[in-house]
């Protein structure tokens, strides 16, 4: 195979146009192929047109506004950030956050979509001349290595006045007058093909939405002329496409980065780009990133928020699928607030800048039931939210029903309402109505149904003993609590043996398993301390555990195979842990 | 010793299949194309069967009919082929559903086939649908002494498991990895559910990147013509295809760390273990390359 | 009652399918097994199809053999409003008869392609190759133009025709020949926009595109 001479880094790959929402575009580039998507939101996605999992070119994937679906699979891509999240064969976990494809800078401008594939940010775009109103020619592809149509470029003549007046790398710019007329770049798709890609400056626009049709026919003709010689120059069209370098491939795979990461560490620097009242005594909050994409957060997750008055809080993230620009919260006023949300409240303003988690999924949300119930109490409701959207944006059967003293203290109310005809409101019920009414919503399980409980202590506890009367598996019934209200007894001393890393420690009275595990120099993550939220967990391989804990159900605690460090304790004088 | 394209000789030394038995008619040459080498092959009247390369008909290639195909090697291959013991009770049908050429490697090819985890969206209302798309723990083994990598208790929902199959019911699937371009699929039978129709895939390869599939039937099906079973399966596979031709890179990377495996995919990883284990190099992207 | 005499793999039976289902009719299918069983050259078949063709279309007293045929007889008999083949327009009438016979050549050489490569037909395989990649120019060009003007089809009308539905099976099962659509972006476009007309259905090898933006 001939080399590719890489050139300046910025190359166009698409025109604008060419991107259009709900299609994927395959594109190329010095021999790599290239996935290119716009979402809804009107972000344009370049990716590699390969999906992690098996191969798979991405640009028969399904494009539904927010993410790419690929199509061997299923496995969802999220928008902006290409992390996976979701792997239908497993609808119980979260994916790792380091399932994410490769994803290359974009920059769209002058009616054209720009790459590169340096990984640093490189140089800058080539300059281009700029009136506002630039108009893409028609991608013309030529069977001939970039260098060879740039030679036969030299001579173009559209019949226009055109003559070529500078010249750059892979770039061509004629003027008419003195005035810019065209710029024609070379995109070298790979070592024997280039697609030519021009610009015309200065058009003057009767109707916006006609473009000048004789001009752009004009051109391409002339164009078509152009490929004409030189493909004719060259002997016949090559039939096989080539296929892209195999090294590059398994070397950047190679990088994938490390599956453990540090517990409750705020790698995300955040500004708060809006507060609003987003229900009474709710402040919703949207952090957006000071540079680059935020990490995908998956329906259910959770960030840490790192407040300036050093505390550290867990809140839901409220974003719908594919909604990759910012980290929606609500964070509710609680009247015993120990600086948390009274901080966030009273304290934090718009422009700040936070320091957040990146999300984490202790509470996923599994796709394959063909009837969900997702039951919110208070502010309860916003990881329910999150869910409710992403089985709405899936068409997936479900409920969303909602529990809250009056209807202004739903939270997010904008967000209920395109959730349409699935959002049932439950308001002002006292705590014997709240039951009876949760034994009518949870009364009829069948297989294939699942529910989801988010609220305060008392009404999950409420909810999981009717759905336990109700015939609900346990393994059926979902839940988070925001809080442990128990009283956590920290007093006994014991020994704790990790298996994995051959290392045996006290754990005091007084210390937790989790710090004693950390003093020993392992790495352990965890998020709210206090035996709420899942991420601390550990497998045990023996011993017997005193949980302490509201994140596992009756039957994962009688089983005794895993614990949250945070909180758990031992009744055997030895625990050991697949640590 | 003959000179071959191929250079691998765990692959010189494997049978290969070259066509269905019904499919050629006797008393002719045909020709065909294994591991880049044209080969001709013809099944004479007076019974038996011979292969040779294209202009060397004085050095016969080992020959064998199995299984309803002719299969042929370049080098020494094993005194018999791996066994389907099913293959010969008298009430089955076997048949050839189809020979499709395909373009891509045969490992990619094997993998797909041992995949229960694409049903819901490439076979989307046949095989699987949504949300049905769990792939519940199931057990892989590679025996030592058969040589062989075996899936078994694989359970999936399914709309419709077969061309007998009217309604939808959970089927349990075996699979069998034989040889390293072959695979072998039990599942629970519409007609007689204490047994197990058989479904094999035998892959010929034409090149590193270009297969011809050979697919086997040996059902117990007492209600459907032939062409409707075959119909079945060719339209199954014909759904695979453009997902196989699809994936990239074609050769089967070797690597672990070059592609993201999860539980659903335990035989696959022990089928990629299984062929670094014997040092194949053909149709594969080595590891630590 | 109409009888379709059809083999689900088979490009020209696909065409047929689509016009049947995008017009809402029901049909009765007839399996005609081409591979391995040759049923084609049956002495049956071939009294229905002189030319050996599939697929066969059968309603009271008409019979077809012919791809294109099909579909004219289809719409211009079960279409009310005449969309599918706006026979009665004398431009849009040769438009569709153009591109009617565009898909034939879309056969001989992108479906030729596939034949060869899937079940190994003798075909020149890459003048084929190289006469597919010149006609997708042709189709892309006129479909990149036909997005500039505000025109989604083949022809100059803003609904679906029967050109439509003749061209789309060999253009979009073209890779399984070989042939990469990745240089014709408006024929990819377009594509996506015939499996998003109501009723499409899809056949093996073709995988149905995802849901259009509310
Ligand atoms: S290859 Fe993409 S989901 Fe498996
Ligand atoms: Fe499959």
């Amino acid at each position: 195979m001939t080399s590719i001479q890489p050139g300046r880094a910025w190359h166009p790959v698409a025109s604008s146009g060419d991107a259009v929402v709900r299609h994927v575009f395959q594109g190329r580039l010095l021999g790599r192929e290239l996935a290119v998507w716009r979402a809804d939101d009107g972000y344009v996605n370049v990716w590699e047109n390969r999906c992690l999992h098996r191969g798979v070119r991405l640009s028969i994937a399904v494009n539904d506004g927010r993410e790419l679906k690929c199509q061997y699979h299923g496995w969802r891509y999220s928008n902006r950030t290409a992390e996976c999240t979701y792997i239908p064969a497993h609808p119980a976990d979260a994916p790792a956050r380091t399932i994410c494809n490769r994803t290359f800078a974009v920059v769209e401008r002058h009616g054209l979509v720009w790459t590169t594939l340096e990984l640093d940010r490189p140089e800058d775009l080539p300059v281009l001349p700029d009136d506002g109103r630039p108009l893409a020619l028609r991608p013309i592809t030529v069977a001939a290595p970039a260098a060879q149509v740039v030679d036969a470029l030299r001579s173009y003549d559209a019949g226009e006045d055109l003559r070529l007046a500078a010249e750059a790398e892979l770039l061509l710019r004629f003027d008419r007058g003195t005035a810019p007329g065209l710029t024609i770049l070379v995109q070298p798709s790979d070592a024997t093909t280039s697609v030519v890609r021009g610009v015309l400056h200065g058009v003057a626009v009767v109707d916006r939405d006609r473009p000048p049709l004789d001009l752009l026919r004009l051109h391409n003709r002339a164009l078509n002329r152009v490929r004409a010689r030189v493909e004719s120059d060259l002997g016949p069209l090559q039939a096989e496409q080539q296929e892209p370098e195999l090294e590059l491939l398994s070397e950047e795979l190679a990088e994938l980065p490390p599956l453990s990461r540090p517990g409750r560490s705020a790698s995300l620097r955040v500004r708060v780009e809006r507060k609003w009242p987003a229900g009474a005594d709710v402040a919703g909050f949207a952090l957006a990133p000071l540079a680059g994409h935020l990490p995908a957060a998956q329906p259910g997750a959770h960030v840490d928020v790192h407040l300036p008055n050093g505390c550290v809080r867990q809140y839901s993230v409220v974003n719908a699928p594919g909604e990759g620009d910012r980290y929606v919260l609500g964070v509710k006023r609680e009247p015993d607030s120990q600086g948390g949300s009274s901080c966030l409240h009273d304290v934090v303003r718009e422009g700040d800048v936070l320091a957040v988690s990146e999300p984490r999924n202790n509470f996923p949300l599994r796709r394959d039931a063909e009837h969900t119930l997702l039951v919110a109490g208070g502010i309860g409701a916003t990881p329910l939210l999150a869910m409710a959207q992403t089985l709405a944006h899936h068409g997936l059967d479900h409920e969303l029903h909602y529990f809250a003293q009056t209807e202004d203290h739903l939270a997010f109310r904008d967000r209920l309402a395109t959730l349409g005809g699935s959002v049932r409101r439950h308001l002002g019920l006292d705590v014997a109505a709240t039951k009876a009414r949760l034994g009518e919503i949870l009364a009829g399980y069948a297989p294939g149904r699942q529910v989801y409980l988010c609220g305060p202590g008392p009404m999950i506890e409420a909810a999981r003993e009717v759905a336990a009367q109700c015939g609900w598996p346990v393994e059926k019934v979902h839940f988070e609590y925001f809080k442990n209200a128990q009283e956590i007894d920290k007093e006994s001393s014991f020994e704790v043996a990790l298996a994995r890393s051959c290392l045996t420690v006290k754990v005091l009275a007084g210390q937790t398993i989790l710090e004693a595990v950390r003093e020993a120099g392992v790495a352990m993550p965890s998020s709210c301390e206090q035996g709420a939220c899942g991420t601390c967990l550990a497998r045990v391989i023996e011993g017997e555990p005193i949980h302490q804990d509201v994140y596992l159900n009756d039957a994962e605690k009688a089983s005794g195979e895993a614990i949250m460090t945070c909180v758990s304790r031992s009744a055997s004088p030895r625990l050991v842990l697949d640590l | 010793m003959p000179t071959f394209l191929c250079t691998d000789p765990v692959v010189l030394n494997l049978w290969h299949p070259l066509a269905a038995i019904a499919e050629t008619a006797p008393g002719r040459d045909h020709t065909t194309t294994l591991l880049e080498e044209q080969i001709a092959y013809a099944l004479p009247p007076d019974g038996g069967a011979r292969a040779w390369r294209q202009g060397a008909p004085q050095h016969p290639l080992p020959t064998l009919v199995r299984y309803g195909y002719l299969w042929t090697s370049l080098g020494t291959p094993p005194e018999d082929l791996f066994s389907i013991p099913e293959y010969d009770e008298p009430d089955r049908r076997n048949m050839n559903a189809s020979t499709i050429g395909v373009h891509v490697s045969a490992p990619r090819a094997i993998e797909n086939f041992l995949d229960m985890a694409h049903f819901p969206f490439v076979h989307t209302d046949v095989l699987g649908s949504e949300p049905h798309t769990e792939v519940v723990e199931y057990g892989v083994d590679v025996s030592a002494e058969r040589d062989e990598v075996r899936a078994t208790r694989c359970r999936m929902f399914q709309p419709k498991a077969s061309a007998s199959s009217a309604d939808g019911a959970e089927v349990e699937y075996v699979y069998r990895v034989p040889h390293p371009y072959c695979s072998v699929l039990y599942k629970t039978s519409g007609d007689d559910p204490d047994r197990q129709d058989v479904i094999a895939v035998f892959l010929q390869p034409v090149d590193q990147e270009h297969v011809r599939a050979h697919l086997l039937l040996s059902v117990l099906d007492a209600a459907h013509e032939d062409k409707e079973i075959r119909n079945f399966q060719q339209s199954i596979f014909g759904q695979d295809k453009p997902i196989l031709e699809n994936q990239f890179p074609k050769r089967l990377p070797l690597d672990p760390r070059s592609e993201t495996p999860i539980r659903a995919d335990k035989s696959a990883v022990a089928y990629r273990r299984w062929l670094s284990g014997k040092g194949i190099t053909y149709g594969v992207i080595p590891a630590g390359r | 009652m109409i009888t379709l005499y059809d083999y689900e793999l088979s490009a020209d039976c696909y065409q047929a399918r689509l016009a049947l289902a995008v017009l809402g009719l029901e049909y009765s299918r007839v399996d005609v097994e081409f591979y391995p069983g040759r049923e084609h050259e049956t002495e049956w078949f071939t009294e229905l199809s002189p030319l050996q063709q599939l697929p066969v279309l059968c309603e009271e007293e008409t019979t077809l053999y012919d791809a294109p045929a099909i579909l004219v007889y289809l719409a211009s008999r079960h279409d009310p409003t005449a969309s599918w083949y706006p026979g009665g327009d004398p431009a849009l009438a040769g438009q569709v008869t153009l591109w009617l016979g565009f898909s034939r050549a879309l056969a001989g050489s992108a479906g030729a392609a596939r034949l060869h490569e899937s079940l190994g037909h003798l075909t020149d395989i890459d003048a084929a190759r190289s006469r597919a990649h010149t006609l997708l120019r042709v189709l892309d060009e006129h479909l990149w133009f036909g997005e500039q003007e505000g025109r989604d089809w083949l022809c100059a009308t803003d609904r679906p025709t029967i050109a439509d539905l003749a061209a789309f099976p060999d253009v979009a099962l073209s890779e399984e020949g070989g042939v990469s659509r990745i240089d014709y972006p408006a024929v990819r476009r377009w594509t996506d926009r015939v499996k998003r007309i109501d009723g499409f259905v899809a056949m093996s090898g073709i995988f149905p595109a995802g849901p259009v933006a509310a």
